[in-house]
């Protein structure tokens, strides 16, 4: 699936992904793959978990996986289907007892808030949950603080508003949150190139940047993208080419 | 193609092995899952990996008669015995999650949790990749450089000083052991299955 401001678009299903890129070749560009049932209805987690298992079985990296999670069980298929962390969004909202319950049995580190921001008419941001098909009230700094208290490992930040635009990161919805939080930040939503890429990183508040965009499939965008930020600098993990070793 | 050495990956109900097995398919072999003691005592390789607590990890293995096994295991020359993670733990004398509790005592190491530094303060758990210096004369880390990346997620670790064997260290506010070798006993703490072909060029060496 592609989204473009939350409206999703078909691009392909796993077997289409296998057929026209080497996924594997493309996941050694990337520190950690997000993998996220989008599914609007009709959810199957068992057929998600089926192609979990099958990205998994040749990506040598941290996963973390999510969409509908809501309850234990939920996460533990996904764990046991190569997931590492699992990705959280609605039940931030609705059911702080299960973040509560899930870090208690496989750890603070194994959860991901993740968190759908968009910019009101009059410039502030409110948080959006349900596959952002709901506003809440309260604007987005107010439920920020709230999750930034719940055990969660670290929060993925996404901007609605620049979600498949490639227009790069809105950085101003990282104002949202509140100072001094020990959890690492992982930025998305709007990143179309290797510069957007930077702009992210280089705000000291980001630990991470996240990108869906498509120009991670064409040719070797995404390895030519890693491979400049690390020439300008940016601190990434390094590792040997397979045909090294 | 499938090589012919055999790989046995102790299941203990803790951890996920779904990422070690993709990990061994990969290079090219048909890891084997067991629980089954005599099945692990008398194993060609070993993988003993886990996530989660110390104190229950011991319970299980105690009460499955699985500890006695990786002993066994251990005294047979002809099994090597690689522990991920938990499992380097595990092999270790002491940890002092949830009190003091007795390892498998295969490496000579005390675990202890990270500590906190007054003057810079750590993230625990630590989680994500972090350089790791090799050490000279490795099996493990024939072919990887001095420094190489690896994917770590625990909040307690072996410390470096005292162990015998070849110690590859990472620093973590303080150094500790990110991986060990002597003889036929093999830890590593990171996650070399999620670590990248670092991590499978590691996997690769073990099973050389």
């Amino acid at each position: 699936m592609l989204s473009r401001n939350f409206r999703l678009q078909r691009v392909g299903d796993f077997n289409w992904l296998k057929t026209n890129y080497v996924f594997s070749n493309i996941s050694l560009s990337i520190d950690e793959l997000i993998v996220l049932d989008v599914s609007r209805q009709n959810r199957d987690p068992y057929t998600f978990c089926e192609h979990l298992k099958r990205v998994s079985e040749d990506c040598f990296m941290p996963i973390a996986a999510g969409g509908g999670v809501r309850s234990i069980e939920d996460a533990d298929r996904l764990l046991c289907s190569g997931a590492d962390k699992i990705v959280v969004n609605s039940p931030l909202y609705s059911n702080q007892d299960l973040i509560k319950s899930l870090a208690e049995r496989f750890g603070q580190q194994c959860i991901v808030a993740s968190i759908d921001i968009k910019r009101d008419t009059g410039n502030d941001y409110h948080m959006w949950v349900e596959n952002g098909g709901r506003l809440l009230e309260n604007n987005a700094s107010f439920w920020l603080r709230k999750i930034s208290k719940l055990p969660v490992g670290e929060i993925y930040l996404n901007s609605m508003d620049r979600d498949g635009t490639g227009q790069g990161y809105d950085l101003d919805i990282i104002n949202n949150l509140p100072s001094h939080l020990h959890v690492p930040i992982i930025l998305a939503g709007g990143a179309g190139n290797s510069r957007h890429l930077a702009q992210g990183l280089a705000d000291p508040r980001v630990d991470a940047v996240a990108t869906a965009h498509l120009f991670n499939f064409v040719g070797d965008g995404l390895y030519q993208a890693r491979r400049k930020l690390i020439a300008a600098g940016v601190e990434l993990p390094i590792w040997s080419v397979w045909s090294e070793l | 193609m499938t090589q012919r050495k055999t790989i046995t990956v102790v299941d203990y109900g803790m951890g996920n092995l779904w990422s070690v097995i993709s990990a061994f398919r990969f290079l090219g072999f048909s890891p084997h899952i067991s629980s089954d003691p005599i099945e692990i005592s008398t194993a060609e390789n070993l993988i003993l990996p886990g996530v989660g607590a110390f104190p229950l990890a011991m319970k299980t293995l105690r009460e499955r008669g699985i500890d006695i096994a990786i002993k066994k295991a251990a005294e047979n020359r002809n099994t090597r015995i690689l522990g991920i993670c938990l499992g380097m733990q595990l092999l270790g004398a002491t940890s002092t999650e949830g009190g003091q509790v007795i390892g498998l005592g295969l490496i000579p190491g005390v675990v202890t949790k990270f500590n906190q530094s007054k003057n810079k303060p750590i993230k625990v758990p630590h989680v994500g990749f972090n350089l790791v210096r090799r050490p000279k004369n490795s099996r493990l880390f024939v072919n990887l450089p001095d420094m190489a990346d690896f994917y770590f997620v625990h909040s307690y670790r072996m410390l470096a000083e005292g162990l015998d064997g070849h110690v590859a260290t990472c620093v973590h506010g303080d150094q500790f052991a990110a991986a060990y070798e002597n003889d036929n006993i093999f830890a590593t703490q990171f996650h070399p299955e999620k670590s990248q072909t670092n991590g499978l060029a590691l996997l690769q060496n073990f099973l050389r």
